[in-house]
């Protein structure tokens, strides 16, 4: 018997915290059914579980008395329940979604990110260089997205109907005067900027918010690598263009180098085209970085990159010889503090001075030198995940010395500006961008204030869709202003663009129809120009590309419709500008096998209208190969126009056409790196 | 390209292991040894199951410390481990995500270590990669080298980033 009770007791006394252990169960579900995977869990313990595919969760936990039960699941608002642990049984849990903040929300309405700024990402720099016709331009390279137009002649970026001048480029925020370099009628003028140089740009297409002035069409902002980690040396050799460049990496800095030649002597030498030559186009161009982590929060940035590029061709009995020096420069200190606080300010200088010889008649001489100095300021500020505020100031100081023969101007002015953008959840899915824009010039004395907004609906990660209305404005170019006897008004438009995307990981599709209003445009008026002028541009835009078709085989579409027209310049009626064609279409494909990446890229565009007549269609097949030779060296090869169409580019007055100075144009670069510690990075940067 | 990398879950709890050895010696005692039993069911049986418990356990931890960036570390770890190891799973994206929650909300913490975060991006790179190596092999391998070089730039002692270094430098050889 006492050996019966010391069993019962010890027993009984083993069994006791088994007893006590209180069951909790229930179902999690939210408006669909039930969800899987949520995690119910008592506060400040490890008791707890994970729901089944019917949502049920069930467990143990030895605490008793009150406690609180949590159930959370990503993507949901948390569920919290403080009760005595008897009563969490049979507990129907209904979580609701959790609407995303500002931060978990890229609106990617208008906008083409390139590079990692963005979650929606559709070329990097390889990309760029790889692109169908692009030769590594990163200008050619985006005239493979809507919305942008091709003008055959200098190869520039339009957009939507709007002149080249229209369209703004931005390093690390701060604007760039002249981002090509210069070149003859017929010749593509390329864009200044290596592709390697950047991790990222969005190139918008409108609708931007106040911190981007003096565009009247679109921006381009490109942001540059941050501080390299490693070392790295690197050169390039094609027929065309010969690089060499390199990064030196401190501990918390990194010092980068690039200098460039291109040539298109020997080129023309082996495959001569219809121009008569005296210097074929030559650039010499170098380049610097320096970029500084002064703390974990806090970046300095800087650049200056100079070009000197020489032509010279034999035309219309005289000897055109073009030269121009393009220097840029930019600092920029970028710095988080206190809570939410980030503050960025920056400098640029831009010096342009071109010279050409036999101009217009030989024997004459054409100089314009122009410079702008761009200052900025600005402050933002998070205020909570639902709402986020900057605010900013600029200024650019702008100069202009032009001479032909006995004429000539002087130019210099002012422009000031202020910003302030809030962004707000209204309500989840739905998220308002307000802007406001001020500007005063400096030779006019005229205010500007330019609100913008942007509406959009994000129901889900695959769809969204915006509204964006906004005033955009740009002064005229010098010529105008100095013709203009210096009281011609800033030009405006105005935006309306309605943007509707779908995106899943293998397909993205954008449909953008817009309206544009142009006001005070500059008109020639009894040899003045005046402010006069006006115009519309409205059309649609479609963007798809794919990558399900075929296992590593990526192929996108873009089309983009447009009707445009204004009184501007000479016209005497509102018409067609010259630059703008109707319909614009552009098929890519590319196909990576093993160490061959295959690209092929189709541009149509329909004829444009000149006084003397309408161009035929443009058209050019284009193929690319890139080889990874090794990991320390890639081959690329290209063929512009396999077709071999003579693309008419102009007509002018006298009914004679401008076409393009050669139909095929083939390219072929090696790119070897030196010293890199990583395989198939041809960046020096 | 990386796939073989992660051709046996070995190596995922070795990682484990050495991210516990790493962080376990900063971090508050009892919070590590809630981690460590979290870690060491986990070794026991590192089956697909195990790892979305032992997510959950971690992240009933980081309730109790959410000021702590310990739980968000292994958080991330454990979960990026699923998912390069079942990098087509059901739960795979979900736990992608848990990790960049994880991530980000460790950013924002001021004590967190620079060098494990960076770890962890390279590995949330390295991940992507493993998921589709055509399409994003040549997208982002050159972040998940930065990202590991930037690690052991920051902690030259950082055992994980060299591992998964030397693992990622191994994919590509064999790749090549």
């Amino acid at each position: 018997m006492k050996h019966f009770l010391t069993t019962f007791f010890l027993t009984l006394a083993a069994l006791c915290p088994a007893f006590a252990q209180t069951q909790i169960n229930g179902t999690v579900s939210d408006a669909q059914g039930p969800l899987i995977g949520v995690n119910v869990f008592v506060v400040g313990t490890l008791d707890g579980s994970i729901t089944d595919s019917l949502g049920r969760f069930s467990f143990k936990t030895p605490r008793t008395g009150e406690l609180t039960l949590r159930a959370v699941l990503l993507g949901y608002e948390e569920y919290s329940r403080t009760a005595d642990a008897s009563q969490l049984r049979g507990l129907e849990i209904r979580l609701r979604e959790k609407a995303a903040s500002l931060d978990e929300v890229v609106v990617t309405a208008s906008t083409y990110s390139i590079g990692k700024s963005n979650q929606i990402k559709t070329l990097d720099a390889l990309d760029v260089v790889m692109a169908g016709n692009s030769c590594g331009d990163v200008v050619a390279a985006l005239q493979v997205l809507p919305g942008t137009q091709k003008v055959g002649e200098d190869g520039k970026l339009y957009v939507r109907g709007g002149e080249s001048e229209e369209c703004q480029t931005f390093v690390n925020g701060m604007h760039v005067l002249v981002p090509y370099s210069t070149n003859v009628e017929g010749q593509s003028q390329r864009g200044r900027f290596s592709p390697f140089l950047f991790k990222g740009m969005s190139f918008s297409l409108g609708g931007y918010g106040g911190e981007y002035g003096q565009a009247l069409s679109s921006v381009l902002p490109m942001e540059t690598t941050d501080v390299a980690s490693s070392d790295k040396l690197g050169v390039s050799a094609s027929l065309v263009d010969w690089n060499v460049g390199g990064t030196k990496a401190f501990e918390h800095s990194s010092l980068s180098f690039n200098a460039a030649l291109t040539s298109l002597g020997l080129y023309t030498k082996l495959f001569p085209d219809r121009c008569d030559w005296t210097h074929p186009y030559r650039k010499l161009s170098g380049e610097a970085q320096y970029k500084w982590d002064l703390s974990a929060n806090s970046v300095l940035k800087t650049y200056a990159g100079y070009d000197w590029t020489t032509v010279g061709l034999r035309t219309e009995g005289r000897s055109l010889s073009m030269n121009e020096h393009n220097l840029y420069a930019n600092a920029t200190l970028r710095t988080r503090f206190g809570a939410g606080w980030t503050l960025f300010a920056g400098v640029a200088e831009s010096a342009v001075f071109s010279d050409i010889d036999d101009a217009l008649i030989a024997g004459d001489h054409y100089h314009n030198s122009r410079n702008e100095v761009h200052l900025k300021a600005e402050l933002q500020r998070r205020f909570s995940p639902q709402f986020k505020m900057s605010a900013g100031v600029e200024g650019y100081l702008r100069d202009s010395d032009k001479s032909y023969e006995e004429t000539g101007y002087r130019l210099d002015y002012r422009l000031l500006g202020a910003h302030v953008d809030a962004q707000l959840r209204i309500v989840p899915r739905l998220f308002l961008n307000l802007s406001a824009r001020g500007e005063q010039v400096s030779y006019s004395r005229e205010w500007l204030l330019m609100p913008r907004a942007t509406l959009s609906f994000v129901p889900s990660t695959r769809f969204q869709a915006s509204v964006m209305a906004g005033r955009y404005s740009q002064t005229p170019e010098d010529d105008y202003i100095a013709r203009g006897l210096r009281r011609i008004r800033q030009s405006t438009a105005d935006h309306l663009i309605l943007s509707m995307q779908y995106s899943t990981t293998k397909t993205l599709l954008r449909i953008e129809p817009y309206y544009k209003w142009y006001h005070h445009l500059p008109l020639l008026s009894g040899g003045v120009y005046t402010a006069d002028g006006y115009g519309y541009s409205r059309g649609f835009d479609v963007y798809l590309e794919n990558s399900s078709l075929v296992d590593n085989l990526i192929v996108t579409a873009a089309y983009s419709f447009n009707d445009s027209q204004r009184l501007y310049l000479d016209y005497d009626v509102p018409r067609t500008p010259e630059y703008a064609s109707r319909h614009n279409l552009r098929l890519t494909a590319k196909y990576t096998v093993g160490k061959f990446i295959l690209g092929l890229a189709e541009t149509y565009a329909s004829g444009r209208v000149f006084a003397a007549g309408t161009t035929p269609c443009y058209n050019s097949l284009d193929a690319n190969l890139t080889w990874l030779a090794h990991p320390k060296v890639i081959v690329y090869a290209s063929l512009n126009n396999l077709l071999g169409r003579t693309n008419v580019y102009r007509i002018h007055p006298d009914g004679s056409q401008v076409a393009a100075t050669r139909d095929r144009f083939f390219y072929i670069g090696v790119f070897v790196s030196l010293k890199n510690n990583k395989a198939y990075d041809i960046s020096n940067f | 390209m990386t796939s073989r990398i992660f051709k046996n879950r070995l190596f995922a709890v070795i990682l484990a292991l050495i991210a516990a050895l790493h962080l376990c010696a900063a971090q508050d005692i009892q919070m590590g040894s809630l981690i460590g039993e979290s870690l060491s069911k986990l070794q026991q049986d590192p089956t697909p199951e195990a790892y979305r418990n032992c997510v959950a356990e971690l992240k009933r931890i980081d309730a109790m410390c959410p000021e702590s960036a310990a739980p968000k570390y292994y958080i991330a770890l454990q979960s990026l481990n699923f998912a390069v190891m079942n990098p087509h799973a059901d739960q795979t994206e979900g736990l992608i995500a848990e990790a960049e929650q994880a991530i980000s909300r460790m950013e924002e913490l001021p004590d967190a270590d620079p060098s494990d975060i960076c770890t962890l991006k390279g590995f949330l790179y390295m991940v992507r990669i493993v998921q589709d190596p055509a399409r994003n092999g040549r997208r982002y391998y050159l972040d998940v080298m930065d990202y590991y070089e930037k690690a052991l730039k920051h902690n030259p002692d950082n055992q994980l980033a060299r591992q998964l270094q030397q693992k990622f430098f191994e994919g590509m050889a064999e790749k090549q």
